[in-house]
């Protein structure tokens, strides 16, 4: 059936021409849908609290409330908090890539005799809930002092993301041809040399990925950064979005302006980070 | 290429020597204590973050201010969290014997397991030197176990089913007398397309104030607390048919569509919004219906409020019976190394909450207020009378329960609104929990 | 050959560092919950030892057999949905116009935080004003469903949410993925008179079927212990009805004070997610060979 179809419109441009409509229609619609909540965002971070509740959630505010943007920054703390949130995030996300890229190098193209148990291991480590890990975690980090140190979040978003971040590579370092290293082996090429100048390289598409995947978690993260950080000037910018939610009000317009906020920096990197998936593309083939 | 990978090893490299230089830095400077300027430094944890609960946090930075400047040999460092958050962290602090010098804690089931785990320290000595006769009577006494006192109270609320005057008035409708009146102008609400009460049951603590006043009006004052020693039992008759006068109230649409997936946020929207006349809630809501910027001075004047009517053959015949009770109280950690001063401070911040909230911040504290020459609105003065002639109040019932107990009856205040449960279930899974608990 | 790539040294450097990290930050926190869960430990105070009580307790407990089905019905949910992104990718990954923008548009709901996806869902299902029920009355349809506030249907309606706050997570990598086959194959196949259809199925799915067997499990291990948009938009109700293994245990762990049972269903947790795991590996082997 899907045979005959598909190579009868490689013929008749007119059906051709009819599916492709109705492909980018439906692609279109699905484009709308995606985008929405963004303008959804938007909207609700000019509205007062009694616009949120009570009201059409999907009406326009009455007058838009710019103020919740000047709570949002000060109020919320994000001039405070900002920094943080970006040092963080970036230093997590480099040792989590140069540290499961390693790892994963070494499940995949490397000789030893433990690789199954050492994948095992980090699968397992996949599979916690997270909040059976608090307060050991606490503990752990309370007896080597780094309670209300960055370290602990840093170290904290780097290890929690390492299993899912290394069975993701691994997929990939599966699928990779082996040829140029194998290439370089005879070459007398080093291990690391490999390791840096072919294989790291050959990966930039996925780990354009992974990079995208693990800078959203740790931007959005607040569990770990509560617990184990009680001073202001460690805290980061979800701390400010939570500074909004009361026991008996919660302010819904200036939540919506601090997400509005703490969403622009990573959607300009995630637009950055999106065109490098195909670019690395390019080189790799290049390479090939 | 090889440039790209030069880079990433370089970053790398650094990032390694920043992770471990500042792993060594910190152990030094932590074992040093504190950050050596000589002072006191007390870790002070509380729930009223700026953004959503302004009025709580600016009274709280005062009186720090005042505190610090009395006392220049101690500071006070203060975390904020929102009281979902608050309330995780404390748990986890406690674990590992780490709870801030002073914090807030909830009454009841909530403080027990910290007091009586040891976590709290004992403030008898202050509450006999410094507060006697000052507190609300009734509420000292719900952070009180085994004898000992373990927190200040800070916080008084009863509750009151608030309502529009305006389509009362519309609709021809007088505060009701008695059960039957209310269920009558429920009908005529419903019938002209308004929501006669609007309540987030998601949250089952909003759904069980309705439910608790049915129980003190139906079977008398006392009967909850009474469950909660164990000298009633859940499946009283009295109790049964005050969950059964919910499910009729649920069924004759009484209220909104959909609220057991309403947060009590959500709920109140539509009260806020003139969609629902009446809401079942507490005093904490007073600065919205009176003195709040953000909500129009036209809604706030329509506000107003009655106490829950009485149950015709019911053994409640006090309307001045309220349920209520105190919010949040202040402890000091056992633990603390600074306990005399953390003690100090600790009354010194309830003390002049107790002078200051009133006025400052429009919140019903737990010690008793002058109500002569205050200069606040006048609901916040009949509230104030209304607590003086209280003949009861009773403590909400999922704060006097313990926490195993009060987490069952939100899910089950849920239920019985969703009517996933009869009236019979609903008290039967009580009274199991509750067996179980006496056990322990 | 050989000597390069078991370079001893170089192995150790590879992986020790990360594992150690692992060992330390996720090993003995899995170790102390397994502990933990032969205690009877408020999680304040004084620890009892109750030997295998708790999880004795956890075999007869309905409650958590029920939040279980919950948890195991969602992972279904995202292993069928994946397939739906499947297609997704394939067409973002083929050469048709706008490709790139579409993929850049369709991954963008997953920058959002929880926070605000829960929000906005509340209020699309928000049984008096909420989207569905606005458009459903515009239609004339009168008696509209209730969404999370039925029993019957919250569990249902609450999937939606979360299988479309991950679409952009599995499509990107799933994304990645297609880019990554060579050029050269689905050529050939081209002027062997494959058409798109073929190469998709016959070309490009075998050659990401690593990727795609990998993210099977992400999708069955991160349904079993999900937590986030359940929490805050249902709390796990109405009447346990949207229950999850991993609300369950919040709730028993952080609301109810039972630290040694909330520790001993997050051991629970722990081994259903490693004995699916095992089994799904088992299956996708021998689909195979």
């Amino acid at each position: 059936m899907k045979g005959k179809s598909g190579s009868r419109s490689e013929h008749q441009s007119p059906l051709r021409r009819i599916g492709m409509g109705i492909l980018y229609f439906v692609l279109v619609i699905v484009a709308l849908v995606q985008l929405y909540p963004l303008v959804w965002l938007f909207q609700l971070s000019l509205k007062t609290n009694q616009e949120v509740f009570g009201m059409s959630p999907f009406a326009l505010p009455k007058s838009p409330r710019w103020e919740n943007y000047i709570n949002a920054w000060f109020d919320g703390g994000i001039n405070k908090y900002f920094l943080n949130s970006v040092w963080y995030t970036v230093v997590a996300v480099l040792l989590t890539l140069i540290l499961a890229s390693f790892v994963t190098f070494a499940l995949t193209r490397m000789e030893w005799k433990l690789k199954g148990v050492v994948l095992a291991l980090f699968m397992i480590a996949y599979m916690i809930p997270l909040h059976s890990t608090l307060i050991p975690l606490f503990n752990i980090y309370n007896k080597i002092n780094l309670i209300d140190n960055p370290v602990s979040i840093i170290l904290s978003y780097t290890t929690f993301n390492l299993p899912i971040t290394i069975m993701i590579l691994l997929g990939f370092y599966q699928s990779l041809p082996r040829e140029i290293e194998e290439a370089a082996v005879i070459d007398g090429c080093s291990i690391h040399k490999i390791f840096f100048r072919i294989t790291l390289p050959m990966t930039v598409p996925i780990l354009s990925t992974t990079a995208i995947i693990n800078m959203i978690y740790n931007w959005n993260e607040f569990v770990f950064v509560n617990t184990f950080i009680s001073s202001e000037k460690w805290k980061t910018i979800t701390v400010g979005v939570n500074n909004f939610v009361g026991q008996y009000l919660t302010d819904w317009g200036a939540i919506g302006a601090t997400l509005v906020i703490s969403i622009l920096p990573i959607l300009i990197v995630y637009l950055f980070l999106s065109d490098r998936i195909i670019e690395g593309l390019v080189a790799g083939s290049v390479k090939g | 290429m090889k440039k790209k990978a030069l880079t990433l090893l370089v970053l790398f490299t650094l990032m390694i020597g920043f992770a471990l230089s500042g792993c060594s830095s910190s152990s030094e400077s932590a074992s040093g204590d504190k950050s050596g300027d000589g002072k006191i430094h007390l870790k002070f944890m509380h729930d009223w973050p700026k953004g959503s609960s302004t009025a709580y946090y600016n009274l709280v930075e005062e009186i720090i201010k005042d505190y610090e400047a009395k006392n220049p040999n101690v500071v006070i460092d203060v975390e904020v969290l929102n009281p979902d958050q608050y309330r995780d962290k404390l748990k986890v602090l406690a674990a590992s014997n780490e709870l801030p010098d002073v914090g807030l804690t909830w009454s009841n089931g909530f403080a027990e397991p910290y007091a009586t785990g040891g976590q709290f320290a004992p403030l008898d000595d202050i509450i006999e030197k410094e507060f006697k006769d000052q507190f609300v009577p009734g509420t000292a006494e719900s952070y009180s176990f085994n004898g000992k006192f373990y927190a200040l109270p800070m916080e008084m609320n009863i509750t009151y089913i608030f309502y529009n005057k305006e389509i009362f008035k519309k609709y021809g409708l007088q505060e009701p007398k008695n059960f039957e009146d209310l269920k009558n102008i429920g009908k005529t609400l419903a019938k002209n397309g308004i929501i006669p009460a609007t309540v987030g049951s998601k949250d089952g603590w909003p759904a069980s104030m309705w439910f608790m006043y049915l129980a003190d009006r139906i079977g008398g004052p006392t009967i909850l607390t009474d469950v909660i020693h164990g000298k009633v039992k859940m499946s009283d008759p009295a109790i049964v048919k005050a969950a059964k006068e919910i499910q009729n109230l649920v069924d004759m649409g009484f209220f909104v569509k959909g609220n057991t997936a309403f947060s009590n946020d959500d709920a109140k929207g539509y009260f806020l919004n003139e969609k629902a006349a009446m809401f079942l809630t507490a005093t904490w809501e007073l600065p919205n219906f009176t003195t709040s910027p953000d909500v129009p001075k036209e809604f706030k004047e329509k506000v107003g409020y009655f106490k829950f009517p009485l149950y015709e053959g019911g053994k409640g015949t006090d309307v001045n019976s309220y349920v209520g009770g105190p919010g949040l109280g202040a402890f000091v950690a056992e633990n603390s190394k600074h306990k005399e001063q953390a003690k100090d401070f600790a009354a010194f911040l309830v003390k002049e909450w107790g002078k200051r909230s009133v006025e400052g911040a429009g919140i019903l504290p737990a010690t008793k207020v002058n109500t002569e020459g205050l200069d606040v609105p006048e609901m916040y003065l009949d509230v104030l009378n209304d607590i003086n002639n209280a003949t009861n109040i009773t403590t909400w019932f999922d704060t006097q329960a313990s926490p195993n107990v009060s987490e069952l009856h939100h899910d089950l205040m849920t239920a019985l609104f969703g009517k996933q449960v009869t009236p019979e279930e609903f008290a039967k899974q009580h009274d199991e929990a509750l067996a179980e608990e006496a056990k322990k | 050959m050989k000597n390069v790539m078991s370079n001893k040294t170089a192995i150790v450097l590879y992986v020790l560092p990360s594992l150690l990290l692992v060992l330390f930050l996720i090993y003995i926190p899995i170790v102390l919950t397994g502990y933990y869960g032969l205690m009877d430990w408020s999680g304040v105070g004084q620890m009892k030892f109750i030997g295998l009580e708790n999880y004795k307790k956890l075999i007869h407990d309905k409650l958590f057999w029920e939040s279980t089905w919950h948890s195991v019905l969602l992972a279904i949910f995202s292993v069928l949905s994946l397939v739906g992104y499947l297609i997704v990718s394939l067409v973002l990954a083929s050469k048709i116009k706008g490709a790139n923008l579409f993929r850049k548009i369709y991954i963008i709901p997953m920058l959002m935080s929880s926070v605000a996806i829960a929000q906005l869902w509340i209020k699309i299902f928000d049984p008096m004003n909420g989207l569905i029920n606005s458009l459903l009355s515009m239609f004339g349809i009168k008696d509209t469903p209730l969404w999370l506030a039925d029993p019957d249907m919250a569990l249902y309606a609450i999937f939606v949410p979360i299988v479309w706050q991950y679409a952009g997570f599995y499509i990107i990598i799933i994304y990645a993925a297609l880019i990554n086959v060579p050029q050269e194959l689905i050529e050939a196949a081209r002027i062997d008179g494959a058409n798109a259809f073929q190469i998709a199925y016959k070309i490009k799915v075998p050659l990401i079927s690593g990727v795609l067997k990998v993210l099977t499990i992400l999708a069955v291990v991160g349904s079993l212990k999900y937590f986030d948009l359940i929490y805050v938009m249902t709390g796990g109700g109405p009447g346990h009805a949207t229950e999850v293994i991993a609300s369950y245990m919040y709730k028993e762990a952080f609301g109810k004070f039972n630290f040694g049972y909330g520790s001993a269903i997050g051991f629970g947790l722990l081994i259903i997610s490693m004995g699916t795991t095992w089994m799904i590996q088992k299956m996708l082997r021998t689909n195979k060979e």
